[in-house]
């Protein structure tokens, strides 16, 4: 069994190597982990090999090297490069491992060795995770070189991105095995599995606006709130005023005015426009959290991608090196953000992250992982039963 | 132990659209023999050959291979299979694709590095180890592949087409392999077109029909009876008539096939009937062939040409060979007509006939 399993890994190994596109990626990686060696901070601003930009809010000033590493990291390097170049360089690389293995003249060879269909199907499989697997080993221990030696601080807890980062990668691997063996075309199965990917990318984006619409709603609720409170405070003043000056509140008609809101609202004539649009913006925000139960159902049934890269950001900074990041810390008046989008209000920003940090490891990994387990399971049924 | 390496008592396979590729097919192949599987294109050979190989998984399989079921994964261990149109990746070096497939056999890494090196050396390959398959021509891929199938050390060697894109010297060399391997009691089944190839090495055969067995044994077995003696005459002149030379050198009545008699014999391009004792004759040109194996029953009819002053140009005895065997297998015995290649679509309109 360990014999056939080598067998197969080696087999996948010089597959990969014979393309040439293993050491390609390889030194893609090596030259994105120089990249990331070439980008540093000093107290006027980032820099970039000799040359500085001056900057007042990122500076070693505010912000300290290792932070400043780790956000580069969390910023670009997993988002940007390990969850779409590298990904799509190993999509590329591994989308033929079982189209070639089914092609005419090979499978027959192949499934004629006592080696059970499942076996070898999952060894193939986990081949191409393996070599994922290389590859983000190589760029994430560069990474943590350069962390520790340009950022003076070794950070152990980046080695997690292998296994998130291979994780991920399996879902849309999964789905590209199961199009691999019902096509037989390595083409198709790296052209379906890139549309999947960009299926769930949208949805991803859909729950990600509806979300900050959401949590913008909130925001703006609670602002609105507030502001009612405000008027509240303002009209109370104003009516104690009154009553010390010993002058009855009365309607047009000469009648006096009965019950406190009304007696408030006399008072402060925002106050009814303060009160109508807390009813409004709640309404809205009871709208917009019906449209991400929605979006969340969805979500459920597809792999959840970009959670799954997310859940490195969580690891590697917290809520309060993110706050540091952000405008909250740097003066920020919510009075400017009334009329402005969701988007550009980094409160939102700060309760997206925390609201999508809410969002359970069991969550994001379980129903991702049971995804995979249902589409290999698809394809195992297919390949087991399937005449060649 | 079984003495077979082969038992199959009913193996059926219908394919999605209903195509019957195999309609029960009962095949017993003995352990050390050299076993040939033929015939017509689409007689359901391969599908056989795949079956048993775990390659398709039948609709309907009785039987053993090795004293196991067919389809026991772990049995196949044991055996040894080169299939047709066999395809190795091209990134692989001769001696990588025995030391993979060799591997998936499960046979252990120092077993297959000396192994690797002598089956290398019996098919001819050993300068072509370290090169790529890529640059490898099809009778080396043919010779390669014939390794492949022998790295575990095989009981059982299936072979489908082996001589397949072989030149001359490639396929003498073949047969010696394969008469090497039944010289180490190793059982071989070969399914081939090449009916002399199979001719010179199998020890029996089974003839392969739309999806049936049609006919196996051994040669001899399947041409019991079928034994005759082809005589020859030189045309003793412009015009002459055989026909009516050989009519009158054969004793008695001469039934023509269907009935008619020799009265009514005239000029023509060939001839087929029987004595009064049965015995068949057909007389084709110049030649006259009488079925029987006994010398004393042409004697007379040499008397008898002589006696008429014909030249005898030849006389030998004749033997069916497996081209003939298959071509009577394949001859529909109503309308002398070949039967249609490939596997019949419905049960009904396309059985067997």
């Amino acid at each position: 069994m360990i014999i056939q399993t080598w067998a197969l890994l080696v087999d996948a190994y010089r597959e990969l190597n014979a393309k040439k596109l293993f050491w390609i990626t390889m030194l893609l990686n090596l030259g994105a982990v120089a990249l990331f060696a070439a980008l540093g901070i000093s107290e006027r601003g980032p820099t970039f090999l000799h040359w500085t930009f001056d900057n007042d809010l990122m500076n070693t000033r505010l912000v300290s090297k290792e932070l400043f590493y780790k956000t580069q990291f969390v910023s670009w390097g997993i988002p940007v490069w390990l969850s779409w170049v590298a990904t799509i360089l190993a999509l590329v690389s591994t989308a033929g491992l079982i189209p070639e293995l089914i092609s005419g003249g090979v499978i027959e060879t192949v499934l004629s060795k006592p080696i059970g269909r499942v076996r070898l199907l999952l060894t193939k499989y986990l081949c191409g995770l393996l070599f994922v697997t290389a590859q983000v080993f190589v760029f994430s221990l560069g990474c943590f070189l350069v962390l520790g030696i340009r950022g003076g601080s070794f950070v152990p807890e980046l080695f997690v991105a292998v296994p998130i980062v291979v994780l991920f990668f399996s879902y849309l691997f999964s789905v590209c095995v199961l199009i691999g063996l019902v096509t037989r075309s390595t083409i198709a199965a790296l052209l379906l599995t890139v549309v999947f990917w960009f299926a769930v990318f949208i949805v991803n984006l859909g729950d990600e606006i509806v979300l900050a619409q959401a949590e913008g709603a909130a925001v703006k609720a609670e602002d609105a709130q507030k502001n009612l409170e405000n008027q509240i405070t303002l009209a109370d003043r104003l009516l104690e005023q009154q009553a010390q000056s010993g002058v009855e509140l009365a309607d047009a008609d000469g009648n006096p005015i009965e019950g406190l809101d009304a007696r408030r609202e006399a008072v402060n004539i925002a106050l009814a426009s303060s009160r109508a649009r807390v009813t409004e913006r709640e309404e809205s925000a009871e709208q917009w959290q019906k449209w991400t139960d929605r979006v969340m159902l969805a979500k459920t049934i597809l792999p959840k991608t970009q959670e799954t890269i997310g859940l490195l950001s969580r690891y590697m900074l917290s809520m309060d090196d993110l706050k540091k990041m952000m405008a909250e810390d740097a003066g920020f008046d919510p009075e400017d953000m009334e009329d402005a989008p969701a988007f550009a209000d980094p409160r939102v920003a700060t309760r997206l992250e925390e609201r999508k940090r809410g969002r359970t490891v069991f969550w994001v990994i379980g129903t991702s992982v049971a995804f995979e387990v249902l589409v290999l399971g698809l394809a195992t049924v297919i390949f087991v039963r399937r005449d060649f | 132990m079984s003495d077979l390496a082969l038992d199959l008592q009913h193996v059926a396979k219908t394919y999605k659209g209903k195509v019957k590729a195999l309609r029960g097919i009962e095949m017993s192949v003995a352990r050390g023999e050299v076993f040939g599987l033929l015939g017509p294109n689409g007689a359901g050979k391969s599908t056989l050959v795949k079956i048993l190989m775990t390659v398709i998984s039948p609709s309907e399989c009785r039987g053993s291979m090795l004293g196991h079921a067919v389809g026991h994964k772990p049995t196949l261990a044991n055996v040894g299979y080169l299939p047709e149109h066999h395809r190795f990746p091209k990134y692989l070096k001769g001696a990588q694709v025995l030391d993979f497939f060799g591997a998936m056999g499960g046979v252990p890494r120092r077993e297959r590095k000396l192994r690797t090196g002598q089956l290398l050396e019996i098919v001819g390959m050993s300068e072509w180890a370290k090169k790529k398959v890529g640059g490898y021509s099809k009778g080396m891929r043919q010779r390669l592949g014939i390794a492949q199938a022998l790295m575990n050390d095989p009981k059982l060697v299936v072979l489908d087409e082996p001589t397949d894109g072989v030149d001359p010297v490639g396929r003498r060399d073949i047969r010696d392999i394969v008469a090497r391997l039944r010289d180490e009691q190793r059982t071989v089944f070969i399914n081939s077109h090449l009916l002399s190839e199979l001719e010179m090495v199998c020890d029996r055969v089974a003839i392969l029909v739309q999806g049936t067995v049609r006919s196996q044994g051994t040669i001899d077995e399947l041409t019991v009876g079928q034994d005759s003696y082809e005589i020859e005459i030189l045309p003793s002149g412009e015009g002459a008539d055989a026909l009516g030379t050989f009519r009158r050198a054969l004793p008695g009545e001469v039934n023509a096939a269907g009935g008619a008699t020799s009265a009514g014999l005239t000029k023509l391009a060939g001839f087929r009937g029987s004595l009064a004792d049965g015995t068949s004759v057909e007389i084709e040109k110049s030649t006259l062939r009488l079925g029987t194996a006994d010398p004393h029953a042409i004697e007379p009819v040499i008397d008898a040409l002589r006696a008429q002053g014909v030249t005898i140009r030849s006389l030998r005895q004749r033997r069916p060979s497996l081209e003939d065997l298959f071509m009577q297998a394949v001859t529909d015995p109503e309308t002398g007509q070949s039967l249609k290649p490939g596997a019949a679509k419905d049960a009904k309109k396309g059985a067997a006939r």
